[in-house]
């Protein structure tokens, strides 16, 4: 009775296997992520760390791993450690891992010994089947161990014998390109990182079920921290790049605001503020660009927002569903998956002709970019309607009002929260367009001066009675900005600044105007799920 | 017209209502036509629809916000029909000019003349379309799908409410922004350590393209997953499976259409995706020879419209419009087959609700 108590679900300290597995899995999260920092450059190949050259201590840590994997495989099959291993380590790592041998035989033999395509087939699928055999055949703990475990000790060991150096290099004859150890050793630490993390994973919850959990729980999550590490490297880039560029004469009080009269000192910033290709100022700055997003913008919601909301109101209240509505639906999904060079070529052949004689003009800008929004809008507002239960619709009815006006009153009102939402995450993503913009309002690269849409209309005699000069003509925005300037090659001022200062400078810009409008979204979500929550 | 008569029996119209509605839409029709020959007078009737709506609103409000719905409904069809004609339209000649060989002549080049012969085809940047789409979808699917599973399945609290947000940030990035990126900084890194011949390729695009489309695949397939019945996943872990297994033979199992229907719908986008290409490859247009070598550097279909647009001539023109048609066309038939899959899912698990 007694030698049967011990029950795993209520142990409560923790064993030497989990200790000993689990201070592996934190050290390859650590490698995995030291190897791409490497690959980044953060760290240099040929840096010391205490006395040892950096390629060096990547032989280290893959010897390390694959010791440890290894010895904690052959510590369970020999019954050293409690553990519950099931009775093989399971199809799908035998394919991966047979597939990674295959791979790794004929790429060996086939173009690094140059033995030609059949002999490296051969041995590929050797390898390939010996990798199956030693993953499928043996029981769990030593089929999930063995193969990621020894694969680590040959890579660290080509290291550590200096086989694979810094300046190793390959050029495979199926690809234009070299493996070059400088790389090669960062990345392929990563992937041994990965296959260690997966089996450390499982060894830390003694193998089975329970076991092939935890290294799958942990590869998974693995993936969502890199997202959300390479969502955090692009931001921090540019900013960390952009930066002085954006700050170039900048003071927190050296401008004025000028009220009337009054002249108050006022934030400085010259790089927003400044006109681009102008000669007459010192920095050159986005303000045209600036004006042309806001303009773009402010034409798309006018455009898009009436159409979409009614056209959500006309199918969720009144339309029986039916071949009206079936057709509404598929120019929906058909006006979403449009790719946005498409709408651009749209904009091109249908609005140009018809606004400015075929030149580029900001009506047509903002037209294509409220089609653009049309659908994000219209989805998002019938899902907002569709969530206002129909009770609210029944109590309404009941009070003898009209159908529009219940509409009016009580669906709109409630649907509002989630229109609105849905209409700043879409401008976020319209604002950051460059493809249908290049194609209807590029002019001129570098802007001598903001787009004037307000003092721009006229009233005239004959049709179309009203006109705008100022939104007839070419302008520039945010991301079209920086396409002209990648596609010039240079700053407004090469003298003084080059062309990637200048370029960063746009794109933090551009990206502070998008992710405001993503995170001012996405905080308003937030803010009314909290409040009809409570 | 059923649907109209249908419409009508919701509102009993008025005469003032149907006065409303008669010169509302025939000064609608008139302008569409005036607007689609190009003609100033078109401001004309415009004018007469916008006086007409405001004097419907004040005097019979329910019987002109039925027909303002009605209108905004009829544009956005319209304005998809639009697209597509004028997309074929201007496509026509190009397509007249060279026929199939457009998509399959190896040799045809791509030279324009306004004297002598033209020749080209669009097989260079189908076979680059085809290559970064491919990496890109080998890029965002695994990934994307892994982190829709940690999103809906896996993550505590706390983790979801960083991750979810994050990914839709993600979505925000511009475009052109990543091609900034990749252009200063990837196509140099490589160029300095993998020995390449010139700057940019397809496979540096296709995992730009990829990071791009991970967010699609992300929230689509996370919305698959969370759209499984909790009544499905109970049944299986009162069995006394672990989690693990549970998302394994159960949630993914029943949400596999929709799972596929994101994946389609990410490679969509991968093959929609503009200024990465157009800034990141240097627009040679040849198909490498062995046709695996994605590290060449190429055209996409997308990034030869961009770059050549401004200085074509007109048969040139046609022939860009054909690659938007042909863009075009790939992308519906991916939307379309992903509703097709995500309704008979709907249908599947409605079954039991």
């Amino acid at each position: 009775m007694s030698t049967d108590t011990r029950n795993p679900l209520v142990r409560a300290e923790s064993s030497a296997l989990e200790r000993v597995a689990g201070g592996v899995l934190a050290v390859s999260v650590l490698v995995f992520a030291l190897s791409w920092a490497t690959t980044f450059e953060w760290l240099r190949m040929g840096d010391h760390v205490a006395g040892l050259p950096m390629v060096d201590w990547f032989g280290v840590a893959n010897l390390l791993m694959g010791g440890a994997l290894v010895t904690v495989g052959l510590a369970s099959w020999v019954g050293l450690v409690d553990t519950s291993p099931s009775d093989e380590a399971g199809f799908v790592p035998g394919i991966i891992f047979g597939a990674m041998g295959l791979a790794t035989g004929f790429f060996v033999v086939a173009d690094w010994l140059d033995a030609g395509a059949l002999a490296g087939l051969g041995a590929g699928v050797l390898v390939g089947i010996a990798a199956v055999a030693a993953t499928v055949v043996p029981r769990e703990d030593l089929g999930s161990t063995l193969v990621p475990g020894s694969g680590a000790l040959l890579f660290g060991g080509l290291i550590a014998f200096d086989v694979l150096t810094v300046d190793w290099w390959f050029a495979p004859t199926w690809w234009s390109m070299r493996f070059v150890g400088y790389w090669a050793i960062p990345i392929g630490t990563s992937l041994v990182a990965l296959l260690t993390v997966w089996s450390a994973g499982k060894a830390r919850s003694g193998f089975g079920t329970a076991g092939r959990q935890t290294g799958a729980f942990a590869l998974i999550g693995l993936n969502a921290f890199g997202m959300l590490s390479i969502l955090t490297l692009v931001i921090a880039y540019v900013v960390s790049k952009g930066l002085p560029m954006l700050l170039e004469g900048a003071s927190l009080a050296g401008g004025t605001l000028s009220l009337g009269p009054l002249s108050l000192p006022w934030v400085q910033l010259p790089f927003v503020t400044n006109a681009t290709g102008s000669i007459f100022v010192d920095v050159p700055g986005v303000m045209p660009a600036v004006m042309g997003t806001i303009w773009l913008v402010v034409g798309a919601i006018l455009l898009a927002v009436p159409l979409g909301v009614g056209a959500a109101v006309f199918l969720t209240e009144y339309a029986e569903r039916g071949r009206l509505t079936a057709v509404v639906e598929i120019a929906t999904n058909g006006l979403w998956s449009t790719p946005s060079i498409v709408y651009g070529l749209f904009g091109f052949a249908f609005l140009l002709p018809r606004f400015a004689d075929g030149g580029s003009n900001i009506l047509s800008g903002q037209l294509v970019l409220g089609f653009m929004l049309l659908p994000l809008v219209l989805i998002t507002a019938r899902e907002a309607m569709l969530a206002v239960p129909d009770a609210q619709r029944d109590a309404s009815a009941a009070l003898g009002v009209s159908k529009w006006e219940t509409i009016r009153s009580v669906v709109l009102p409630s649907a509002a929260p989630g229109i609105v939402t849905g209409v700043i995450l879409g401008v976020g993503r319209i604002a950051g367009e460059t493809a249908p913009i290049l194609l209807t309002i590029r002019a001129s690269n570098f802007p001598r001066s903001s787009p004037g849409v307000i003092e721009g209309f006229r009233f005239v005699g004959s049709p179309p009675f009203v006109t705008n000069d100022a939104l007839l003509q070419g302008a520039s925005a945010l991301p079209l900005q920086l396409y002209t300037t990648i596609q010039a090659g240079q700053s407004p001022r090469p003298s003084e600044f080059s062309f990637s200062e200048f370029g960063w400078g746009v794109a933090l810009v551009l990206l502070l105007v998008v992710l405001g409008f993503y995170a001012i979204g996405i905080a308003s979500r937030i803010y009314f799920r909290r409040k009809i929550r409570s | 017209m059923t649907t109209a008569s249908g419409i009508r029996g919701l509102i009993p119209l008025n005469d003032g209502g149907r006065f409303v509605w008669a010169v509302g839409g025939l000064s609608l029709l008139a302008f569409f036509a005036l607007f689609m020959l190009e003609s100033s007078l078109a401001a004309l009737p415009f004018f007469a629809f916008v006086g007409t709506a405001l004097y419907g609103w004040v005097r019979h409000q329910s019987a002109t916000a039925l027909g303002l719905s009605l209108v905004t409904t009829l544009v956005t069809v319209t304005t998809f029909g639009l697209i597509i004609f004028f997309l074929v339209e201007e496509a026509w000649p190009a397509l007249e000019y060279e026929g199939l060989g457009l998509l399959l002549d190896q040799d045809a080049g791509w030279t324009f003349s306004q004297t002598g012969p033209s020749s080209f085809t669009l097989l260079p940047m189908i076979y680059g379309t085809v290559a970064v789409t491919v990496v890109a979808t080998l890029v965002a699917a695994p990934l994307g799908v892994a982190g829709a599973l940690f999103i809906s399945e896996i993550a505590p609290n706390w983790a979801r409410e960083i991750v979810k947000p994050g990914i839709e940030i993600m979505a925000g990035i511009p475009s052109v922004v990543y091609g900034f990126i990749g252009f200063v900084v990837l196509n140099q890194y490589m160029y300095d350590h993998m020995g390449l011949v010139g700057f940019g390729n397809f496979f540096i695009v296709g995992v730009v393209v990829g990071l791009m489309s991970l967010p699609t695949v992300v929230s689509v397939s996370e919305d698959a997953i969370a759209s499984v019945p909790d009544e499905m996943k109970d049944g299986a872990l009162a069995m006394g499976t672990t989690d693990w297994q549970t998302m394994k033979s159960v949630t993914v199992p029943a949400a596999f259409s929709g799972v596929s229907a994101a994946v389609l719908l990410g490679i969509g986008r991968a093959i929609g995706e503009t200024m990465a290409a157009t800034i990141m490859l240097s627009h040679v247009k040849d198909i490498p020879n062995p046709i695996t070598d994605v590290f060449r550097n190429g055209e996409t279909l997308t990034s030869v419209i961009a770059f050549e647009y401004g200085n074509a001539g007109t048969l040139h023109l046609d022939a860009l419009f054909a690659s938007g048609v042909v863009l075009f066309v790939t992308v519906m038939v991916l939307s379309v087959g992903s509703q097709l899959i995500e309704r008979r899912m709907d249908q599947k698990l409605g079954g039991d609700r």
